[in-house]
């Protein structure tokens, strides 16, 4: 590619018009783990078949994880369809059925979360879904719509589809009318007639079942996120208006006014402590020194998390732009991105994209021909949580060990090799080439006072649709929860949600109503984190939990400062005491001692935050912990010292699953578990057929 | 040794067969021979004496090839990376990506050609979860202990995997074939509990599902039908 100039970059509308029919598919780690690569070549193969003029395009990942791996589809005569769960097996049955056959896939379709207002064309497809608890009735209704179809001669005409989600939760029977996305909820079998009489037939709109919320999600970090290839510059471009923030920054800007642009934003970092952007690049900026970096801060350690991976894989130039920007803002002609090694694919694609914006002259000498010179490198991480924070991070560049070291002073004041040094989260950088392009009031009008923008939240756990979410900031946790990811799996009570990972709280069901905001999540003993969600219902112990967080940062402590190094080691033997069942009530004062120790008297952030769980738990689980200590049980019958496994006579049919596939063969003969030699595994209690067999606390022996 | 329930071949193989080629049978069978006749007859210290010294001229004619393809590839490798300012564990990566682990001896050459002390390459090497001292085995079974993982039951898999193959976190089968590593979040948090067998990911998996992946690991041939367990 030639190098680019800005007269390149002014027209904004897209400059090669993408091919007018495609399918994409989203091909990220979690997509392709799932098989995604064979589901293209299947595609291609398909394709060559089918209709040759058919691109099928590689993008990055839309979020929706669940439905890995998932296939989007623009075809003439059909409203565009994402599809999820598209296996190799059933990619080239799919297509034929959605090109030739103008018929979607039951059970597959992932439908808009756009929620049309009036019926303008004819109907040609009905998306129907039970969203309720319990036994499904999306056959029955499926059943009862093509019924009344045929009775009414339109059976040809409108096809009537299973859907695999359709975004709302817990709303009874949904139905969505497509084109124009038209969405009922909570249908009954009266309404059936009603849909297909009125909406069908008259193209007029039922307002009492019509769903007006609209969906929570905004998209700006995850704006192109499964729409452009990540590979291709090109497509960048052409697409997502690429670079043209950067041409914007580079010839209409000054530095002192792309700085005031981001202070109007209210961007704050999104790597955790939420440091005001735009106040780390000023104290960057005006250090006198011959030479400043830049570093993008991608070593993503929340077990649990991937919304920089996902970035990173799915659309790596805006991360890049964003640091381009941002170097240009702080006078800094040399940046590095610190990558996890264990995100070889987003290690790739970064790789492509600086390769490319070196060829297109969006890197190196003389940028847009402007005379600002800037670089970016690849540097890999290896495996150590600690090297997240900020001062572990400069010296593992340097080649080092690791180690944090005191602050101040900041890396803005020193930093990589004892220069002034900017660092930024992924997330950080992609938002700012949206606020370059449409400005810091535009950024800020999404959010709440004091959290402007959005975030993206990696919900995982005991939730059914692990996804990435972008919401505003202000948006509340049970939102997220129940209204974007579906609540709970096995419609279990949800129990608490974790936030901010090794570093983060507990919040109880009971402050679910919270808005997030940086502040909010303070007051409640949590933090923002970089973005982690994880989702716990009444089957998790927390004990259990806490110990799980603690022992992660014990083993990532550096050990280079006492308090984190010893305390964190002590409070896990307390807490694994505890969940043995042999705990007393004097740990729990001790607890909290060693915990205000550690926070006060450590050398970086990963000691002064190691308690966080610990003290959260404290804070909404107290009781949880006393039934440890006092009655010596677990009333989640999760800590496997706490609990037996019995098998209930009365319900069992003699089957010997449970001999079979018990590992250490503690089922006898006649069905008696013996509990000495049992470890707890859940595989008798998985195979039951008869659910004969279930975990007790140990005390009912 | 411990009992190697995944490998009944180990325990019918007749002992004489293996000793030409392994320490420990060798041992074993002098050992017997001793126990037997109460002394070592001549015939048999003579053929284990001519063995051995084959064996021996074998390994050297190795060990000087070895060093000086080490050499060249450690001297590529900092080639590549002599402009840059701390490259140590730019380098550490290549070298791990070569070799699977990063070998004593490659180590030490590198300490040669960049000048640094040995000591200060194993601090770093050390330090970093991600670098390995040690070979991985012939079959490679990652699992996944991230929050998601964890919460869903990482544990159980953990455990089952131990009662197959006898060996749990950062441990290696007697006989090589498998070596078990626990990491944090495979970045499949959607899919989980997730674990990674020979650089394949399964997803949404159950205790019950371990044996198989298990036994396809080791009849590569039934591999394609594994492609499905993901989707399940
Ligand atoms: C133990 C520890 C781990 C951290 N891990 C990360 C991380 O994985 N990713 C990240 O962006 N920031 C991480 N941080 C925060 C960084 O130190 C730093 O605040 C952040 O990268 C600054 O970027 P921001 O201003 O854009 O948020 C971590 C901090 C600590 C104390
Ligand atoms: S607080 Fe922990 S991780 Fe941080 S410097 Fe001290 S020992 Fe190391
Ligand atoms: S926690 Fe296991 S894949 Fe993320």
């Amino acid at each position: 590619m030639k190098s680019l100039t800005p007269a390149d970059l002014l027209p904004i509308t897209p400059q090669p018009v993408p091919p007018a029919e495609w399918v994409r598919v989203q091909l990220d780690t979690g997509g392709i783990a799932a098989g995604a690569e064979s589901t293209l070549e299947e595609l291609r193969a398909a394709v060559r078949e089918l209709r040759p003029g058919l691109a099928v395009l590689p993008v990055g990942s839309h979020g929706r994880s669940f439905a890995d791996p998932v296939v989007e589809i623009r075809s003439r005569g059909m409203p565009d369809t994402l599809y999820g769960r598209v296996t190799p097996e059933i990619a080239p049955e799919l297509l034929t059925a959605h090109v030739r056959g103008h018929r979607m896939l039951d059970d597959h379709v992932l439908a808009s979360t756009e929620r049309g207002r009036e019926v303008n064309g004819p109907v040609s497809h009905l998306l129907v879904l039970d969203t309720g608890a319990g036994e499904g009735k999306t056959a029955f209704f499926q059943f009862s719509f093509i019924e009344e179809l045929k009775r009414r001669g339109l059976a040809d005409q409108v096809q009537v589809v299973r859907a695999l989600d359709i975004g709302i939760h817990d709303e009874g029977v949904v139905v969505q009318l497509l084109p124009g996305a038209v969405t009922y909820t909570n249908v009954l079998a009266p309404d059936v007639a009603r849909i297909v009489e009125e909406s069908i037939i008259q193209r007029r709109v039922l307002d009492d079942l019509l769903w007006k919320q609209p969906d929570p999600q905004v998209r700006i970090v995850l704006r192109n996120c499964g729409v452009i290839d990540p590979e291709e510059l090109s497509d960048y471009l052409a697409q997502a208006q690429g670079y043209q923030a950067l041409r914007r920054a580079l010839v209409e800007m000054t530095p002192e006014q792309v700085i005031a642009e981001m202070k109007v934003s209210g961007l704050r970092g999104r790597g955790g402590a939420g440091f005001p952007t735009w106040k780390k690049w000023d104290l960057t900026r005006v250090q006198k020194t011959d030479q400043r970096y830049v570093i993008c801060n991608a070593d993503e350690g929340d077990p649990g998390a991937f919304m920089d991976r996902s970035v990173l894989e799915s659309d790596p130039h805006t991360v890049l732009e964003g640091m381009i920007i941002a170097a240009y803002a702080i006078g800094s002609s040399m940046g590095y991105f610190y990558i996890r090694a264990e995100y070889p694919k987003a290690v790739a694609r970064v790789e492509r994209a600086i390769q490319q914006a070196r060829e297109a002259g969006l890197l190196g000498k003389n940028i847009l021909g402007t005379d600002f010179c800037f670089d970016a490198k690849i540097r890999l991480g290896a495996g150590a949580f600690v090297c997240g924070e900020e001062t572990a991070l400069i010296a593992s560049i340097e080649g080092k060990r690791g180690s944090p070291s005191p602050r101040p002073p900041y890396p803005s004041v020193r930093g990589l090799w004892g220069k002034p040094t900017s660092i930024n989260n992924v997330e950080t950088f992609a938002n700012v080439p949206a606020i370059l392009l449409r400005g810091g009031a535009w950024y800020a009008s999404h959010g709440v006072e004091g959290s402007r923008g959005t975030k993206v939240f990696a919900v995982t756990g005991k939730v059914n649709h692990a996804q990435l979410v972008e919401v505003p900031m202000g948006t509340t946790l049970r939102q997220i929860v129940f209204d974007v990811c579906g609540g709970v799996q096995d419609g279990r009570e949800i129990k608490a949600v974790q936030t901010g990972g090794p570093s983060g709280g507990v919040i109880p069901d009971s402050q679910l109503d919270t808005p997030v905001a940086y502040e909010t999540l303070q007051q409640l003993g949590s933090i923002m984190g970089s973005g982690g969600m994880i989702v716990m219902d009444a089957t998790d112990s927390i004990v259990d939990v806490a110990k799980f967080y603690l022992k992660f940062c014990v083993d990532e402590s550096c050990g280079k400062c006492a308090p984190c190094r010893i305390g964190g080691y002590q409070m896990s033997q307390i807490l694994d005491r505890i969940s043995r069942g042999r705990g007393t009530p004097d740990d729990i004062p001790t607890l909290r001692r060693i915990c205000l120790a550690m926070q006060k008297a450590s050398l970086c952030g990963l000691g002064q935050t190691a308690p966080n769980p610990v003290l959260a738990t404290l804070r909404y689980f107290e009781n949880e912990y006393l039934d440890h200590v006092k009655d010596h049980s677990c009333k989640a019958l999760e800590c496997s010292a706490l609990v037996s496994v019995k098998l209930d006579q009365a319900k069992c049919i003699k089957c010997k699953l449970c001999i079979k596939n018990c590992p250490v063969g503690a089922v006898s003969a006649d069905f008696v578990i013996d509990n000495a030699k049992c470890t707890r595994c859940n595989s008798c209690i998985e195979v039951c057929p008869k659910k004969a067999i279930a975990r007790a606390p140990k005390s009912e022996e | 040794m411990t009992q190697r329930p995944h490998d009944p071949s180990a325990a019918t193989e007749h002992p004489r067969e293996s000793w030409k080629n392994d320490e420990a049978a060798l041992l074993t069978m002098l050992e017997e021979l001793e126990k037997r006749h109460g002394y070592i007859p001549h015939q048999i210290s003579d053929e284990v004496g001519r063995v051995l010294e084959v064996r021996l001229e074998r390994l050297r004619r190795i060990q000087t090839k070895l060093e000086s393809s080490v050499r060249r590839d450690v001297q590529t490798q900092v080639a590549r990376w002599k402009a840059e300012e701390g490259n140590l564990i730019m380098i550490l990566h290549a070298i791990q990506n070569q070799h699977g682990y990063v070998p004593r001896e490659v180590a030490m050459e590198l300490s040669r050609e960049l000048s640094v002390k040995l000591a200060r390459i194993y601090e770093v090497i050390t330090f970093y979860h991600y670098f390995k001292l040690q070979p991985p085995g012939k079959h490679n079974v990652t699992v996944c202990n991230g929050t998601a993982c964890y919460l869903k039951g990482a544990g159980g898999l953990l455990a089952e995997i131990r009662n197959h193959l006898g060996v749990g976190e950062g441990q290696t089968t007697p006989d090589r074939e498998f070596h078990v590593e626990v990491v944090r979040c495979i970045g499949c948090c959607g899919m989980s509990p997730a674990m990674v067998c020979d650089g394949k990911t399964h997803g949404r998996l159950k205790p019950t599902d371990v044996s198989g992946i298990l036994a396809q690991m080791k009849t590569p041939a039934a591999a394609p039908a594994a492609a499905k367990e993901v989707h399940a």
